[in-house]
This record gives structure tokens, sequence and C-alpha cells, in this order.
């Protein structure tokens, strides 16, 4: 223990239990108060610096030198003590004890819904239309890399934002536009991106980040045709990555897949509210196609001015305790937080699944399609239905969770599944999965499929579906 | 005073020593710079409003000791997420705390990207010449001979010189300061704490970005005393990175950033949205010549021939006439002056399939896409075709009305050639009366009533469509 002494300067003060014994101190101390310890100290199998301090002048080098927060200090740590000027030695044990903590009343500040006067229909094409969910959702920060097809809606929002006071960031990369995402987002504002595929690769590693660390964001990506750079034709080929490879570890997001301009704006504003209802990013798959496309988009009645969540890294007193992280050191911690994570996806995945059925009632050949090549299938049952086939369309909204609930509702007469999609099977990987996770046996499955741009056509899925026309008769 | 947790609740859950100590090894620079950060931010009087990036390196826990709101990053990606917490609130003071392979390496491209964008915030950046985190092995920072185990010879010029990054972001424009300090004596301590200072206020008065750099300590990995290391610091890592104010700008406070604005009268406006208008007048009947409750279109010539324009206002028209309608148009390297096509379908209750193989209408207005697409129009469908630009047509399909049409020749008559397409409109709507032609009037002098000089000409040149499609040319 150092001798009580007082003087006009504050002396240092060591708990030797938190010496390291580094001995950065003692070079430090032009008086040579300090030396090298011999005894190691029982607690921490460690020596300690020997500290004599009669001739110590209370400059404070030694203080500056030591790289433990609560090794060499001048004060305790006890609110108010900084204050005084005085050195005194005090009992250790109480010197440390926990800090008087203020107690934040509910940082928390709820979202607002605000009403919005009645418009016309807007005329917009897919990309046009997510961003204006966007901005009705409440979203006023976009990070985004150039990349076609996706990037109109990204040149909207910086059109846009400045004129609401919003952030547009062009990045270096996608790897940064999406971490600048995770710290938007980790700061609790809604934010999102416009990708197309190769960009969305690139946004994995730090989707994976938001997941552990468990950040809302919202990630438009409208896939191109690939592998590779592909081409910039519409093609469904991250279904795969969307629901089974969101980066490393055990990761999932909600994944939905419009198919108008409409559901673009819908499916976009809501994906802000689950994003932070499940404090998770959520993923919206549209196709080159449905980027480009131009529809009628209704407005909705109201628009939503975020709150501020109480777990925000926002930077004020109230959420100074918080910590956005995806961290956890210890196995047990780990497992636990997986084990979490596992209840939200469950939850999720009994809560949101989406889809829309179109004359499945009677359905003896069920096709199932989403994206434009949903609304090819569409056209498809229609003309079949003229023909006098008994044909339905299933149109997952929800890729993830896979809307297995109206699925196994609407096979109970289907004798034929007929897939329709622009991907080598990667939707239908999805149902079968979905289908052999229920325990049901599907009825057989067929598929129309296209690659690389080239969307599935309504003359060949007609086609398709007209080949089961004996066999069902 | 400083900003410590009194409890190191995040260490290892607290438990026993952990709860007061650090993960850092003994004599670690990390620690004295963590106590000038720590000390620092008390003094500013900012704990509440600061928020703390930990990178991936030694510095990863930094979260474990600061009482400050606190974010830790993917590797390297801090200054990303630094700048997000930024523009969410600006009043937040945001530190990138980072060390030499995560600032250096792996994050070189965010370190520097956003070092030139220049907003407040404020960098830490430990060099200590080695990674110590994954064991020892060579940082863009280690010296040239100096041995690490991915060095093992010593590191040799083609693995590349040590990057002196202070320098390197100095020379940029968009940082304020930069200066690189030091730990070896108390001196340097003593400028090293002056240096956080003036970074953080910089921050704290909207100045810019600052960009610190601290040459610290790894007795771990140095295989060296603390004592020694120190040594090592300053004789042989100094003359390579040598220290001091690399920049410093006098630049009055500029970063001032309002709230966003959240009124649906600002959005709606930006958005082109208009207050609803009440309809009285009953729908038109879809294409009552063309027989079907689901129209379908191509529009198709070469880039500058209008096809999207033309297809995005019958689109729009079918629209504000109650109708459902979707345009899709070609993109890509095909409308860089190639062919240039437009999918648009129109129908009176819902477009179920919105691409356009077999199209009702074809409009033509170059020699390939006539010849490209009319074979794909269906049968009792209609073919309009640009006579100015395609002398020859192919052999058409039976059953097919084909209408040729000077486009291109009415236009260049109304001194305009590129209004050919709204040429094309008006004999689309004399031959088949597909839209009311006044609502189709009306919606061409909405979309045009920025360029009202444009309205009268495309009336005219509309009018001259329509009149054209008689029996004789057909
Ligand atoms: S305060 Fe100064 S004189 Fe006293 S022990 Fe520390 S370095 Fe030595
Ligand atoms: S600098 Fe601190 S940790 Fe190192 S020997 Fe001195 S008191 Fe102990
Ligand atoms: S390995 Fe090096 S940098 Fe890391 S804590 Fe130890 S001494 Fe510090």
């Amino acid at each position: 223990m150092p001798s009580v002494t007082t003087n006009s300067r504050p002396k240092p003060f060591l708990d030797p239990a938190y010496c390291k014994g580094c001995l950065r101190c003692v070079e430090a101390c032009p008086k040579g108060c300090i030396s090298p310890g011999t005894r190691i100290n029982p607690a921490t199998g460690l020596v300690p610096v020997e500290i004599n301090l009669e001739i110590c002048n209370g400059c404070g080098l030694c203080i500056s030198a030591c790289p433990e927060p609560f090794g060499l200090r001048t004060s305790p740590a006890t609110p108010g003590a900084e204050l005084e000027r005085e050195f005194q030695i005090k009992d250790p044990s109480k010197l440390f004890g926990r800090k008087v903590v203020d107690l934040h009343e509910s940082p928390g500040l709820p979202d607002e819904e605000i009403e919005l006067p009645a418009c016309e229909p807007l005329v917009l094409k897919g990309t046009y239309a997510a961003a204006i969910g966007a901005l009705l959702a409440g979203c006023r920060h976009v990070f985004g890399y150039p990349i076609t097809p996706s990037t109109e809606g990204a040149e909207l929002m910086a059109k846009i934002l400045p004129h609401l006071d919003g952030a547009f960031v062009q990045a270096v990369s996608e790897v940064a536009a999406v971490n600048m995402m995770y710290g938007a987002g980790g700061a609790g504002v809604p934010s999102m991106t416009f990708t197309s595929s190769p960009g969305f690769s690139l946004m994995l590693e730090g989707i994976s980040y938001m997941i552990g660390a468990e950040i809302p964001g919202v990630f438009v990506n409208i896939m191109r045709g690939g592998p590779g750079l592909g081409n910039i034709g519409p093609e469904q080929a991250d279904i795969k990555l969307a629901c089974r490879g969101l980066g490393h570890g055990n990761t999932h997001a909600l994944v939905l897949a419009p198919s108008t301009p409409q559901e673009m704006l819908d499916l976009t504003m809501e994906a802000f509210a689950l994003s932070f209802r499940y404090r998770n990013p959520v993923v919206i798959l549209g196709d080159g196609y449905l980027g480009q496309m131009t529809g009628q988009v209704k407005l909705p009645t109201h628009l939503r001015k975020p709150g501020r969540p109480a777990w925000a890294v926002w930077g004020d007193r109230s959420h100074r305790q918080n910590l956005i992280c995806s961290i956890h050191l210890a196995e047990p911690d780990l497992e636990e937080h997986n084990r979490r994570l596992n209840a939200k996806y469950a939850e999720i995945a009994s809560r949101e699944q989406r889809s829309d059925l179109y004359r499945c009632e009677d359905a003896e050949v069920l096709v199932i399609a989403c994206n434009t090549p949903a609304r090819m299938a569409k056209g498809a049952v229609e003309a079949a239905r003229r023909q006098g086939i008994k044909a339905g369309l299933l149109r997952p909204i929800s890729l993830w969770p896979f809307p297995g609930d109206a699925l196994a509702e609407a096979i109970r007469h289907v004798r034929q599944i007929i897939m329709v999609e622009a991907s080598p099977g990667q939707l239908e990987n999805e149902l079968r999965l979905t289908l052999s996770h229920a325990g049901i046996v599907p009825p057989p499955i067929a598929a129309v499929r296209h690659f690389g741009g080239v969307l599935p056509q309504e003359s060949e899925i007609l086609a398709k579906i007209s080949e089961f026309r004996e066999a069902l008769a | 005073m400083n900003v410590f947790y009194d409890h190191f609740e995040r260490h290892a859950h607290g438990e026993g020593l952990k709860g007061h100590s650090t993960h850092y090894c003994a004599g670690c620079g990390h620690g004295i710079v963590h106590r000038d950060l720590a000390d620092t931010i008390g003094e500013l009087g900012i704990q509440d409003r600061t928020v703390l990036i930990s990178p991936v390196g030694c510095s990863v826990f930094a979260y474990y000791y600061f009482d400050v709101g606190n974010s830790q990053a993917a590797h390297g990606r801090a200054p990303a997420v630094a700048l997000g917490h930024k523009l969410a609130n600006p009043e937040a003071v945001v530190i990138s705390y980072q060390g030499d392979g995560d600032l250096a390496s792996i994050g070189l491209a965010e370190t520097i990207s956003i070092a030139q964008m220049g907003l407040p915030i404020t960098v830490i950046f430990i060099n200590n010449a080695v990674y110590g985190m994954t064991g020892g092995q060579m940082a863009p920072t280690t010296l040239l001979g100096q041995k690490t185990v991915t060095s093992p010879q010593g590191r040799q010029p083609a693995m590349g010189k040590p990057l002196r990054m202070a320098e390197l972001i100095a020379q940029l424009d968009g940082p304020v300061y930069v200066e690189r300090v030091a730990l070896f004596e108390a001196r340097q301590r003593v400028k090293a704490k002056k240096a956080i200072q003036k970074a953080l206020r910089l921050q704290m008065e909207g100045r810019g970005y600052a960009f610190v750099e601290i040459l610290s300590e790894c007795p771990t990995h140095l295989k060296m005393s603390p004592e020694a290391t120190e040594e090592w610091v300053r004789t042989q890592m100094e003359p390579v990175f040598p220290l001091g104010v690399k920049k410093d700008l006098a630049v009055e406070p500029w970063f001032d950033r309002h709230a966003p604005s959240f009124s649906p009268e600002a959005v709606l406006g930006l958005s082109g949205a208009e207050p609803a208008t009440v309809r009285t007048a009953a729908r038109h009947r879809l294409a009552p010549r063309l027989g079907t409750k689901d129209l379908s279109l191509k529009l198709a010539g070469a880039g500058g021939d209008g096809a999207q324009i033309a297809a995005l206002l019958l689109t729009r028209a079918a629209i504000d006439e109650g109708f459902d309608s979707t345009h899709i148009p070609s993109y890509g390297p095909e409308s860089r002056g190639g062919t240039s096509y437009a999918d648009v379908h129109i129908a009176e209750e819902e477009v179920l399939n919105p691409a356009a193989p077999d199209p009702h209408v074809l409009i033509a207005f170059n020699a390939p896409s006539l010849a490209k697409f009319a074979p794909a129009v269906r049968e009792g469908g209609l073919i309009i075709y640009d006579r100015t630009m395609i002398t020859e047509p192919p052999a058409f399909p039976p059953n097919r009305r084909v209408l040729a049409v000077p486009c291109t020749q009415l236009a260049v008559d109304l001194g305009r050639p590129v209004a050919k397409n709204v040429v094309a409109l008006g004999a689309l709507q004399a031959a088949t009366d597909l839209l009311p032609a006044a609502g189709l009037l009306s919606t061409m002098r909405h979309v045009f009533k920025d360029k009202s000089s444009l309205i009268s000409l495309n009336e005219a040149a509309f009018a001259a469509g329509q009149q054209v499609v008689d029996p004789e040319s057909e």
C-alpha cells in the first residue's frame, strides 16, 4: 500500500490486483519511485510493481504511462470524487463499486403514422415504386453502389433525399454500403440499398453481421443473369442465396417476392416494418423485368415517421448503455444467442408466410411461380381454364418462409405441380424442403425453367399444363 | 475524469479481476490510448454523445471498457459503420478505432473513400507494425526486414514496403487534420493525447474529418519487453513513420444537418403524386374493334425512335382512363443504339402477363424491328409501320391488318422529326379507337407540361397520324 500523504498534487494510487507488471510506469517516473516488483500476486499470478511515494512529486507521468484503466490512477471512480483534488487512500474494495447508474425512462420512441391525402395512382417502374415505398416507410438513409438493373431506384433516392434532409451515399463498394447500413441501422434508423445479384453477393458478409447483431435494414435485389458477371437480363437465381445463403453462420431473413410495381411499393414499405419488428434484415427479390416494368401504383393511406428503438446506439444519454455487436465470445453465450435467433426464425416462419392463390379451389394442376414469371403463369392458367383444364396458380410472396400452410391447403386436389421459374429449380428446392419438413408427399412435380435472362413464356407454360390434360381426364 | 465503465461487465461477464482489467497484454499501447481517449471524452463532456466503433483486431473488445454508445464492426469496415452512425445522428460524436490490419489492409477502400468524403468523424489508427489478434502476422505497416510469422525471413520489398497511412490520408482533400503521434515516452504521450483531443474537437465543432495515427507497442509479437518495445518504436519505427502534423487546415464549421422531413406534402410532391380527382365520365370500352379484354402491343424501333416514350404515354393514358396497364422496355446494351422495343399491356381488369411475345398490335419504326416482330403478331392483329423509313416491307402473314404510315415524313413536315412516335399513336388511335382520343391528348399535355412548346406540336403530330389512316393506306 502506498503511504498516506497529503499534497497539493495528487499522487498515484495502485491496487496491485490491477497491475500487469509491464513496468511502463517504472521508466516513466523521473524520481525513481516505482520499481519492479519481487513478489507474485497470488490473485493474478503477475508481479505488480512496488511504489514508494516518499519523494513523489505528483507529476502524474507514471499514470499516463499505465495501460490499465484501473491501474495507476489519481482518483477513485466514485462519482464526485473526481473533483476532489486532495489525494486520500481509500478502502479499495469500496473504490471500484458500481457506479450510480442514471435510470433512463423508456428510451424508445414509437413510430407515428401520418395520414396521406388521397392521390391519383402513380405510373411507376418497379425500382421507382420500391424507392417511393421506402420513403413512405420513413427511410431517409440509402446506401448503394451502382449496378444494373437496380440503380434507377438509387438514382431516384439520390434525387429526392436531399430535399427531405435524408442521405444518399454512393459507397466505394457494396461491401462499404452494407456496412453503412450496419451503422445507420445500428443507430435505429431505417436504411436500405438497391442492388443486383453480383452486388448482393458482395453484401452477404455484412448481412450475416447484421443478422448476428440484430440490425434492421432492407435489401432490394433486382436479380440478373448469372453466374459471375452473367448479363443484365431477368433471372431468379438468387433465391438460394436469399433463402439459404445469407453469409456465414446461422442466418435467415424474410425474403419477399413482388410481382407488380404495386407490390414493389407495398412490400418495400412492409419490409421496413417487419425489419424493425424482428430486428433483422429483410430482402426484397425482384427480377430485372419487374425492376423495369412500369405500371399503376396506388399510394397507401398513411406514411410512417419512424420512432427510435430502445436498443439503438443513437448517441445520447438514454441510449448510452446500448451495444451493437455480433460477438459472443463464450461458447454457451453464442449457443444461447443462436437459440434466440432460432426462436425468432421460427416465429417469422409461422407468422409471416405470404402467398397469393389464383383459381386454386378446385385446381388439379397447380402452377407455382413468383415475381414476373408468376404473371406469365397467371396468363397461362387463365388460358388453360378457357380450355377446360382445372389449373390454378400459387404465387409465394414470401419465399422464406415459404408459404407451406397455403401450399398444404392448395395441393389437396392437385395431381400435378408445375414449377415455373427463371432459375435451375431454386424455388422448387424451397418447395420440396418445405413439404419434406411438413412430412407431405407431393404430387408429381414438373418444371418450366429458363436461365440467363430469358423468362418463361405464357405459351410454354400453357403447353406444359396441356401435357397433363389427358392424364387428368 | 474518464469514461470507463466502473465494472467491465462485458469482459467475461465481469467475473473476478476481469471486471477491472483489460484483455490486453502487459505493456500494450492500446491501453494507453484507451486511457487517453477515455480521459478526453470525459474532459470534453461528450460521453453521452459518443459512439465508439470497435474494429476487428486486438481492440475488437474496446466496447468492454468505454461507457459510451458502442458498435462493433466487421473487419475493416469501421469507417463505413461510423459514417452510417454519423449520418443517422449528426449530433453523435463518432469514433472509428482501428488497428493496422483493419484500417490499412482489409479496410483500405473504406478508409480512403470515407476520409475523402471528409464528414466529421474521428479515426484513431493504432499502428504497431504487426497483426496482434491473429498471432503476429505481417501487417501493411510491418517494417522492411521485420520478422513476423508470415515474413519469417523478414519483410522483403516485394511483399510491399510499409504503408505510411498518415501521409496517404493527408494528401487526400477530405480530411482537415492528420497527425502521427507515439507513446514511447512521456513527451510523446502528451502529444498523443492532445492530438486525440483536437481530432474530437474538430468533429464536435463540425469542422471535418480527423485522423490520428498512433505508433504503438505490441510487446507480445515483437517478442520484447515493453521497455524494449518502446525503444524499438523510437529507433526503428519512427524513422519510417515520422511523427508530426501531416495536415491541419483551418476550416470554419460547416457540418450542419437538419433532421429528416416526414411531411406528407413533401414526400408526395417529390414522388410526383397528384391530388385525387373525381371521375364522372363512364369508362371507355377497351379496343372494341380488337375484341379483347387484355390488349398487348409491341412498339419497336431504333434507339432514338421514341418507342419507349410512346409506350409510356399509352400506359399512362390507359391508367388515367381507369384500365390496368404495364410497360416493359428492352434495356441494357440493346437500348444503346440497337433495337429498342417496348411491351405494353392494357387490360380492362388486370394485366395477367405483361410480356407481349405475340402482340395484338405492332408499331415498327425501322426495318429490322418490323422483320423481327411482324411474324409474331397474332391473327386478326394490327401492324403499323413507318413507311418513310421502311420502303421495302417484308411479306406479312395473312389475316393481319397492315397500315403503312409515313410517320417520319409527317413529323418532318411539322418541323420535328422526333414526333414520329406521336404520329404513330395518332394512327393507332384512328385504326383502333383504343382509348378516347381526348384522354390520350390530355395525358400527353400532362406529360409534356414542363415543355409547353411541345404540346401543340405533338397535338398536330397526333392529328396528322389520325388523318392519314384511311382505306388507301392499307
Ligand atoms: S507521480 Fe511522478 S513522481 Fe510520483 S510516482 Fe508517478 S511519475 Fe513518479
Ligand atoms: S504501468 Fe500500470 S500495469 Fe504496468 S507496471 Fe505500472 S502500474 Fe503496473
Ligand atoms: S497482441 Fe500486441 S497489440 Fe494485441 S493486445 Fe497483445 S500487445 Fe497489444
